[in-house]
This record gives C-alpha cells, structure tokens and sequence, in this order.
C-alpha cells in the first residue's frame, strides 16, 4: 500500500495532502472487461430495461395526448 | 526528514506539515480531505431545492419536517458508496459504466445525465435572473455576470482553488439558520414534527404525495453520484482517508438536512400569515413588509448562492463525466490549454443554459418538466450502475465491496426510488390519471 499521508517519527507525524502524496495502485478494470453476468445483475438490468421501456411507453403516450391523436374520434 | 522548528507546535516540511500529537495529525488530515462530501451535499440545495423545500413550508407549514429526517441517512449511504468506489478505483462513475456494463449502457447514462443537468442549469440561471430581478438588476447584467464568475472559477488551473471558493460558498448557507430564527418559529413543535410525522390539515392528498416525492427527488439527485466520485477521484484521495471521507459525507448530510430546515421554517411564515406565493423571490417580497428588508434580501441572496452552487457543482459533473468517457484530460490540476475540451464542456453547459434564459418567453415550464422526466429515468438506472459495481468483488476484491447489512439497506433505497421516480414520472407524464 502507497499510503504515506501519516509517517510518525521522532518529533511527531508527518501528515501529507491526498494531492501531495504518493499515488496509490487503484482497483483496475484493466483486463476485466464487462462485469461477470450474476444473477443479482441479470435481474437488476432486467428491471432497469423494463422500467425504461415503461417510461419511454408513458412518454409515447403523453405526447401522443398532446398532439391530439388519441382524441381524434370524440 | 528533520524538522525544522521544533518549538512550534505544527512545522510545516518540504512534502507535508508535522504536527505532534494524534489528534492534531487527525484533525489535520480530515481538514485536507474535506470537501467533496459539503460540496456534493450542499449544491444539492440548489435553486430547485430552495423553491421545493420553500414551497414545502408554505403549503404545508412544520408538516413535512420529518422527511428531511427521514432523508438524511438515505442520502448518507447513497453518498458513502460514491465515495468508497471513488476512493477505491479513482475514476469517476461515467468511465466505470461504461468499462463495467459496456458502451450501451454507458452512452445511455452519459447522455441522459447530460440532458438532465443541462436543463437543471437552465433552471438554476432563471432562479438567478428572478433573484436579482427582485433586488433591480436586470438579467441582462445579472445572468452573464454570474456565467463569466462561474467560469473564472474553475479556469485557475487549481482544484484546490475551486475547493475553497465553494465551500466558501457552502458555509454562506449558515445564513439560512438566522433567517429561520428571525421568523420566530414555534421551536417545540419544530422539534416535534422533526421525529413525529404529523397529518397537514386536509390528509392525504395528490399533491401532498406528489410535494413528498419531488422532496425526495430533489434531495438526491442523479448528477450527485457522478460528482461525487469524480470530486473524489480528481482529489486523489487515498485509501486510507476513506474513514475521513465518510465524515466529510456525513458532516455534508446533517449540514445540507438543517438547511433544509430552514428553508422550511422560511416557508412556514408565509404559511403562517397566509401568503400566497408561486416561487422563493414572490415569498421573499412578501415577507419583505412583515419580517424586515433583512429577510427579504437574505433569502434573494441565498437563493443566487444556490443556484451559483448547483450551477458549478452540476456543470462539473457534466464535464468530467464527458471527459473521462471521452478520454480526454478532465481535471481541474490542468491550465485551460492543457484539457480544452474539458473546459470547453464546462462553458459551454454555463454559457448555453445561461443565453437560454436571456430568451424572452422562454418555456420554463416545459423544461421543469423535462427535467424531472429525465431525472426519473437517469436516477434508478444510476443507482442500480452504483449497487452493482459496490458488489463487483472481481474489481474491487472482498475490501471494497458492500457488507450484507450495507447491501440490505442500499436495495431497500433502491426499490424505495425506484417506486417513487415511477410515480413521479407518470404524474409529469400522464397527469389525467391522477385526477380522477
């Protein structure tokens, strides 16, 4: 671990600002590629994809409302 | 390395300050990773959220208090996973959709969280140009004074900068407190309605439930889940700050919470005299003959201070969203000739939004609307993206990733929005279906 923000020594810590410090190995995505298909993300994106086709559905809706096409026949 | 004054209590060095005791180095090393969690929690408060949370208190009086309660720890857990995946991958939640979940998915989230931030800026400047309007400066002057000061704000080349100016401008909102004692609210039934939900005279009706969600929508929203991670991300906060970040989150929470509240209590005088009152500038007028000149330019003022913070707040997110999914340099660190086309975004969302305002006749309404549709669809979809990748234990192995009870909670507040985006969209979308 880089983490050198806090150093004790004799006289005290040495406390360093997170833009003056060492630069830390992250958690990559490098080689990973898309994130493994769970059955806690399949579900997930299930509803995300059915909760946007809802709203993209209530959308069409309102703007065929408004433009009048829905009233036509009254 | 030696330090140099040794009779001092607090030495600075080369790289770094020395200090001698434990608290000092805790203090000092929370004071240098303050800030995202304010900033990203109190630009929440933005133009929007003054009118919503202002609107609250006039219909409604000390009603709705304990929602803000309610809101607080939802917004915590929200922001603490921002910051952890921040603090734990260093780059910003656009680039991590997109490497995660594919272009797809990543392009949707780009381009909604650019056209609902877009339209969020729009409304921000209108507040700006109604606010100074009222104190006699014409939008002509007001509205691109404010985008010339937006943008030299984020031009000097120093993160660090921008930092201290917004939090600058965070900690003016402490002036809502004296507003709220000014107005002489009845303190024991603040503190009651603060822990007991009580019934507004009237019960439930359509528009108390709808008022209720747009407190939720406004109180989280979608842009605050990408600036966070990228505030964090361009800080280069380390692995071990985590802890002092989650404080600056919570910190963030309980100050942006109690201002909520006083925006409330604002409210709840026009609700007391009978005031009726379309937006914050028409309240503050108002008040104006009955709570003193004080009140009145308080909160035309803090309501500029708002939109100024949501403004800069919303228009970074936009810009290191768009950057970073662009590969280009996307950081404050960088003079504007180093990442043009970070800066660019940057102007161009201010300088856009703020000549649409200037339009005469300019259909506010309309893009009220769009921007609490756009919300609904970009909010659930942001916080599945955030769930799924604070479960992602192939790249942030077993440190980073949610606890079960953190799991728990964080679904809960999911289907919780999910159900109320829903809801709010269908109001927006299909408004007949509510009226009978």
């Amino acid at each position: 671990m880089a983490t050198f923000n806090v150093t004790p020594n004799m006289n005290g810590f040495r406390v360093v600002h997170p833009l003056d410090d060492i630069t830390e190995q992250k958690c990559s995505t490098e080689g990973l590629g898309k994130i493994r298909m769970t059955r806690a993300v399949r579900i997930s994106l299930g509803v995300l994809r059915a909760y946007l086709i809802l709203m993209t559905l209530m959308l069409g809706y309102h703007v065929l409302d408004i433009s009048g096409l829905l009233h036509k026949g009254h | 390395m030696r330090v140099m004054e040794q009779e001092k209590t607090v030495t600075t060095v080369a790289t770094g300050v020395v200090v001698r005791s434990a608290w000092q180095r805790r203090i000092l090393t929370f004071l240098m990773v303050f800030g995202p969690g304010l900033i990203v929690m109190e630009a929440d408060n933005d133009a929007g959220a003054v009118s919503t949370y202002m609107q609250a208190g006039g219909q409604y009086g000390l009603h709705l208090l304990w929602l803000l309660v309610v809101l607080l720890p939802i917004c915590y857990f929200i922001q603490e996973m921002v910051a952890r995946l921040g603090i734990a991958t260093g780059k910003g939640h656009a680039a991590m959709i997109y490497e995660r979940f594919g272009k797809w998915w990543g392009r949707f989230s780009l381009i909604d969280l650019l056209a609902v931030n877009f339209l969020t800026l729009i409304t921000e400047f209108a507040a700006i140009s109604l606010a100074l309007s009222a104190l006699g400066i014409s939008p002509y002057i007001s509205v691109p004074v404010s985008a010339i000061g937006l943008t030299l704000m984020v031009v000097t080349g120093s993160y660090l900068c921008w930092e201290r100016i917004v939090i600058a401008l965070c900690l003016m909102d402490v002036t809502w407190f004296v507003l709220a004692f000014m107005v002489h609210p009845h303190w024991a039934t603040v503190a009651h309605n603060s822990v007991v939900p009580t019934m507004p005279a009237g019960g439930i009706t359509s528009s108390l439930v709808f008022l209720v969600i747009a407190i939720v929508g406004t109180t989280i929203a979608p842009w605050q889940l990408f600036f966070q991670q990228s505030c964090v991300a361009e800080k280069r906060l380390r692995f071990a700050d985590l802890k002092w970040a989650r404080l600056d989150t919570l910190i963030g929470a309980i100050f942006t919470v109690c201002v909520a509240g006083a925006m409330m209590l604002v409210g709840n005088y026009g609700f007391e005299h009978k005031v009726a009152f379309q937006d914050p500038a028409q309240l503050a007028l108002a008040l104006g003959p009955m709570a003193g000149s004080f009140v009145r330019n308080g909160v035309l003022l803090l309501m500029v201070n708002a939109a100024v913070l949501g403004t800069t707040a919303i228009s970074l997110a936009s810009a290191w969203a768009y950057g970073e999914v662009q590969g280009w340099e996307h950081s404050l660190h960088k003079k504007l000739w180093e990442a043009p086309g970070f800066y660019a975004t940057y102007i161009a969302c201010v300088a856009a939004a703020a000549a649409l305002v200037l339009i005469p006749h300019v259909p506010l309404q309309l893009v009220i609307i769009s921007v609490q549709v756009f919300a609904g669809l970009i909010l659930p979809s942001a916080i599945i993206f955030l769930q799924l990748l604070l479960n992602d234990r192939e790249l942030l192995g077993e440190r980073w990733v949610n606890r079960p009870w953190n799991n728990y909670i964080n679904w809960t507040i999911i289907v919780v929005l999910f159900a109320l985006s829903l809801l709010l969209a269908a109001q927006v979308i299909l408004p007949n279906l509510f009226t009978h």
